[in-house]
């Protein structure tokens, strides 16, 4: 496995050239430019900002907002990469073709691309949060450090699965998108999980592993306090399957990659 | 110490009729014996024995899809083989083809970085051959422009000046000896023949039976996935053009 992390280090310079790529791609001739990824999680905040108190007058309004960015800001991160990931190898497929390389670096190069996206949208969240709430605890927005890494390996990894199942399955991607528009009302971003204490869909919720993630990622910026270790643990413990699974595809998978293509 | 070794490889694509399975049709097959879009075995490679030693240059000649860009690749490790074993010792570069890795909106230099990286180079590297790079192009003030509005002929100078300024220990070639305009030709030439000079091992693959006679001393002549003959270059090609031209007589 370190061997082969060491293969994909070799390469830095390639894969991180096609990421540089992707991005001047996406906002290629467009006014703005690199604007745009501002743009989009700050419009996404006002529009919100606008249309919730109005339907949820009973709620805290300075909490639940942040919660719902911080929610709506990972749940774009995971879902932007699973379903990109699921294109990733036939969008390097002319490198494929031609260049021997570890498999790993076209799922990787999608995981960055979300990751700059995620993390312009998280400022956004994070200046929005210590607005609202007049306050900002430095040590625990460090706790993100962590969690970050954590969620970046957790969809590195789901970017490989994807990836891999789209080229054996062409149907995953469509399979995906409508999952994840049913894990969308599983996962609380935008209803709190105390809304739902006791029923069934509360107890179905605990186990799926976005929940994880998103506590991780909300506890320092609403509550301004670092998740608990056993937060951290639980998210350790389902990143390290989600790479295995990685891994483990990767090993029997890769060689064969190239003939399905 | 470059070295390649094949022993018995074969390398078979399975290929569908119509493109990729779908859901459906797996689940169709799961239920039903017979599918609508069976494979099709393509023995691209059949038990292929090769020894390439130190110091080889070797041409490989054939019809069209006889096999010879795919034993390259093979050779390259795009390719694993299906059946043997393949041993390779020393760094390989190949010369497959010379566009891949372009980005359009992009300037000349930005994608001599790109293509640089590609073929495995750092930016310190890449930072020292520049220079050298855009001076064999002779593109001059064009590298400052999107690549996209180069023409067909400028792509080419660019390409075969980027992919050429490797220092090579095994080379392995895909028919890129013809490229440019006149001037060029002699200039390319020029390069191939130094790269050649100083790489170790080169297996290449050309249709250009003037090029190789100058450039390999072996051949081997590949006919529908194997290997016909293979000995001195001379040989292979007076075996392979005669096999062409009674062919020809025949069909006449």
């Amino acid at each position: 496995m370190g061997k082969y992390l060491q293969t994909v280090w070799q390469c830095r310079y390639f894969w991180l050239s096609l990421v540089r790529m992707d991005l001047r791609t996406r906002y290629r001739r467009s006014i703005l430019g690199m604007g745009w990824s501002l743009l989009h999680p700050i419009s996404m905040t006002a529009i919100i900002c606008i249309v919730f108190p109005r339907f949820f007058k009973s709620v805290n309004i300075h909490e639940y907002i942040p919660f719902v960015l911080a929610g709506l800001a990972c749940w774009n991160y995971i879902t932007f990469v699973a379903l990109q990931g699921c294109q990733c190898f036939y969008q390097g497929e002319m490198y494929i073709r031609q260049f021997p390389a570890p498999m790993a670096i076209f799922p990787l190069r999608t995981a960055l691309g979300g990751t700059i996206h995620f993390l312009i949208a998280l400022c956004v969240v994070v200046v929005v949060a210590s607005f609202l709430k007049q306050s900002i605890n430095i040590l625990a927005l460090a706790s993100l450090i962590p969690s970050i890494l954590l969620l970046f390996v957790f969809v590195w990894s789901l970017a490989v699965i994807a990836g891999f199942s789209n080229v054996f399955f062409n149907d995953t991607q469509h399979l995906t998108e409508i999952g994840f528009q049913i894990l969308f009302y599983a996962t609380p971003i935008i209803y709190g999980v105390e809304m739902l204490a006791g029923s069934r869909l509360g107890r179905v919720i605990q186990f799926n592993p976005i929940y994880v993630f998103l506590k991780l990622i909300r506890e320092p910026i609403i509550h301004q306090q670092a998740p608990t270790a056993a937060t951290f643990a639980w998210a350790a413990g389902t990143v390290l399957l989600f790479a295995a699974l990685a891994g483990f595809i990767l090993a029997k998978l890769q060689r064969k990659l190239i003939f399905k293509l | 110490m470059a070295r390649i070794r094949l022993e018995n490889v074969s390398l078979t694509f399975k290929v569908r009729q119509q493109g990729r399975i779908t859901l459906k049709e797996f689940l169709v097959r799961q239920m039903f014996r017979r599918s609508v879009n069976p494979f099709l075995k393509v023995r691209a490679l059949q038990d292929v024995s090769l020894e390439f030693k130190e110091g080889e240059r070797v041409g490989i000649i054939g019809h069209n899809g006889a096999g010879k860009s795919t034993l390259l690749k093979l050779l390259a490790g795009v390719y694993p083989p299906s059946k043997g074993t393949l041993t390779v010792e020393g760094k390989i570069s190949s010369l497959f083809e010379l566009a891949l890795g372009f980005e359009h909106d992009a300037s000349g230099w930005e994608n001599i970085f790109y293509r640089g990286y590609l073929q495995g180079e750092t930016p310190k590297s890449v930072r020292a051959k520049m220079q050298g790079i855009a001076d064999f192009s002779e593109l001059g003030d064009f590298l400052n422009m999107p690549v996209r509005y180069y023409s067909a002929g400028m792509l080419v100078r660019l390409a075969f000046s980027i992919a050429t300024a490797i220092d090579p220990e095994i080379l392995l070639v895909d028919e890129v000896l013809g490229a440019g305009d006149m001037a060029f030709q002699a200039k390319a030439r020029q390069r191939m023949c130094e790269m050649m000079s100083k790489a170790r091992l080169i297996v290449m693959v050309s249709h250009d039976m003037d090029a190789l006679e100058k450039l390999c001393e072996s051949g081997i002549w590949m006919d529908h996935g194997q290997v016909r003959r293979q000995g001195p270059i001379h040989e292979v090609i007076a075996a392979y053009t005669n096999s062409v031209q009674a062919g020809q007589n025949r069909a006449a």
